[in-house]
């Protein structure tokens, strides 16, 4: 877009930037901003402010329509976006602040292996999970499940994987909501959403999707990590992926459906594309109960694609998942929305809380994390471009206090895709990768090497030194890329 | 005038379409969604396939309308692998369309010439009228 946003950031603090209620009519909490001087002008050069002062219109929307440092503009929320409703208070679920890929999200899994052990055979590994885990668009795979088992997989989520023996029951301990949110409904998911999701279980997607091997390379905090089981020069795996076509449908069919809802509860939203209904009233519970449905199909694929994965290394290795240490650190969704407790005022509140683009960060001792992770925080995994690096953060007693729980999710794109066609017209994204860090990339299409080249990103240190600094969560490992898959 | 044209998107894609005539918006949004996903130099090849789309929605909502058109285009591309390239609308009002699309089957993803476009979104979306006609932007989810 090419006119930079022409409203007023007020300054708070080095990392926090507030958008006044006054700043139109009808906003029914200020907006706020976490960001640095350096992410500021990207951030106000894309008009994704704006977006933050309409979530801000929400009925119910409680202290403040937050954006995390990773926000660029969206459709309806911001990417990065994340707001809390409160449902006694008319509070409101809008579709399109959990966006159409419902539970896209990421995990990381660790592994015994070192940086020597992999050199000699990354290019096999790579090319063998590029061969072997289907990708790209529309892509189905290997993994049927019949109608039948569809339905498990909406009201069971990841735990359908582990009967059907594609993992081990300490996979579900660490991933958010063990892989499952109760309250899922099939009969809320219509025959259209079905025949979409159905046949791609264990199937990659397409375009900021991926699957990429790493190296740890710097520690932070070594105690955190080392309850992680995390150390320096140890190879990690990343897998970035979602509901795919089921969840896309989910959202379509929702948010034509609440259009009506607009007029029937008397809601005013500057954006059609948040349309919402009460959380307490037929259509907010059904688009829930929906919702759930394909956040537990994405926990599903992603256990299932982890399992595609772990075979290859089998094979690649010789050797078993289980000897070399192939363990789930953690997965977490964000775009999704989540009925948790959070203190107002110092009470507590049962909240809906929207994360569009963001991160569930629980700090250490809440009681829905893993016995075992109970000490250091939730496990927060953030992906970064493709050619730099990714994190991984702890949940911070800050995030509990000022964004319900929240962190960022990534790096956020500053570039839009025809901006980076633009930039890299001509260049071969895989080539450079390759000469200049060694990085081996494989993608089904070339264009999407392009769009997601590392130019398109942000500076995802920078992203994360924010959120660091704020105290919504903090610093525990970096990882670098050595290979990755690409849809 | 000019059908469409592509607009810059940070994390997206949209386009801006126009037409002398509201069926011609309709048609010429479609064409510009199909060239997202495959670019302008596409030329497809191959039996082409009719379709005949009827929608009937009775809210009075033309934007409501036209995301239908286009997702249910969308649909039957995903469904069915037709890429389409040929529409004529019959009848459209704000309460329904009747159109016949025609189109080629072909397996485009196996082509490696396909960009995903998740959904048809309602970001911001009027469409509006002036001396010359109509016009729309619209956002796709990719």
């Amino acid at each position: 877009m090419a006119q930079a946003w022409q409203g007023k950031l007020e300054k708070l603090d080095n990392f926090r930037w507030k958008i006044p209620q006054s700043y139109k009519p009808g906003m029914k909490v200020p907006g706020l901003i976490y960001a640095n001087e350096s992410l500021l002008p990207g951030i106000i050069n894309d008009k994704a402010s704006e977006q933050v002062a309409n979530v801000s219109f929400l009925p119910g929307i409680v202290k403040y329509s937050l954006a995390m440092p990773d926000i660029h503009l969206g459709y309806g929320f911001p990417i990065g976006g994340v707001a809390a409703t409160d449902p006694v208070n008319n509070g409101v679920i809008a579709p399109g602040g959990i966006g159409y890929d419902i539970n896209c999200g990421v995990r990381l899994v660790r592994s015994d292996l070192i940086l020597d052990d992999l050199k000699p055979r990354l290019e096999t590994l790579v090319n063998a999970l590029f061969n072997n885990i289907p990708s790209g668009v529309g892509s189905s795979g290997d993994i049927k499940a019949s109608a039948k088992e569809e339905e498990d997989i909406f009201s069971k989520g990841a735990m359908w994987a582990i009967k059907k023996g594609y993992g081990v029951k300490e996979d579900l301990e660490f991933t958010e909501d063990k892989g499952s949110m109760e309250g899922a409904d099939p009969s809320k998911v219509s025959v259209r959403a079905y025949e979409r999701g159905k046949d791609q279980s264990g199937t990659l997607g397409s375009g900021n999707h991926f699957l990429e091997i790493q190296v740890i390379d710097e520690i932070y905090d070594g105690e955190k990590a080392d309850i992680f089981g995390l150390f320096k020069g140890q190879i990690t795996m990343m897998i970035h992926s979602g509901s795919r076509g089921l969840g896309y449908q989910i959202c379509d069919d929702y948010v034509k459906s609440m259009a009506g809802c607009l007029n029937k509860y008397n809601i005013n939203v500057p954006d059609r594309q948040l349309v919402c209904a009460p959380l307490d009233s037929g259509e907010g519970r059904a688009y829930l109960s929906a919702m759930k449905c394909a956040a537990n199909y994405a926990w599903t694929n992603r256990q299932c694609l982890m399992h595609l994965a772990r075979n290859v290394f089998e094979k690649v290795f010789n050797k078993s998942w289980n000897s070399l240490g192939l363990n789930l650190v953690y997965d977490v969704a964000h775009n999704i929305a989540k009925m948790e407790k959070h203190k107002v005022d110092g009470k507590e509140r049962l909240l809906c809380v929207h994360r569009k683009g963001a991160t569930r960060a629980f700090p250490p001792g809440h009681p829905d994390l893993p016995e075992l992770y109970k000490k250091a925080g939730q496990p927060v995994i953030i992906p970064g471009d493709m050619g730099t690096f990714s994190y991984v953060l702890a949940g911070a007693e800050g995030s509990m206090q000022e964004t319900f729980g929240s962190t960022c999710h990534g790096a956020g794109r500053c570039l839009s895709r025809s901006g980076a066609v633009k930039v890299c017209a001509g260049r071969n994204i895989d080539k450079e990768l390759f000469n200049k860090s060694g990085i081996i990339v494989r993608a089904k299409t070339r264009t999407t090497l392009v769009e997601e080249a590392p130019e398109a990103y942000k500076d995802v240190s920078e992203v994360v030194n924010v959120v660091h600094g704020a105290g919504l969560s903090t610093k525990v490992a970096r990882m670098r890329p050595l290979g990755v898959i690409k849809g | 005038m000019k059908p469409f044209e592509l607009i810059e998107h940070t994390a997206d894609v949209g386009i801006k379409a126009w037409g002398s005539t509201l069926t011609e918006l309709f048609e010429n949004a479609a064409r510009g969604m199909f060239i997202i996903i495959t670019g302008e130099e596409y030329k497809p090849q191959g039996s082409e396939i009719e379709k005949k789309i009827e929608i009937n929605e009775n809210r009075d909502d033309l934007e409501g309308v036209l995301v239908s058109w286009l997702s249910e285009l969308l649909y039957i591309f995903n469904r069915e692998k037709i890429y389409f390239n040929n529409f004529k609308i019959s009848s459209l009002n704000n309460n329904g369309i009747k159109a016949e699309a025609s189109g080629i089957n072909i397996d485009l993803y196996q082509n490696g010439l396909y960009k995903e476009i998740k959904a048809v979104t309602f970001h911001n979306l009027k469409i509006e009228e002036d001396v010359d006609g109509f016009s729309c932007t619209i956002i796709f989810d990719v």
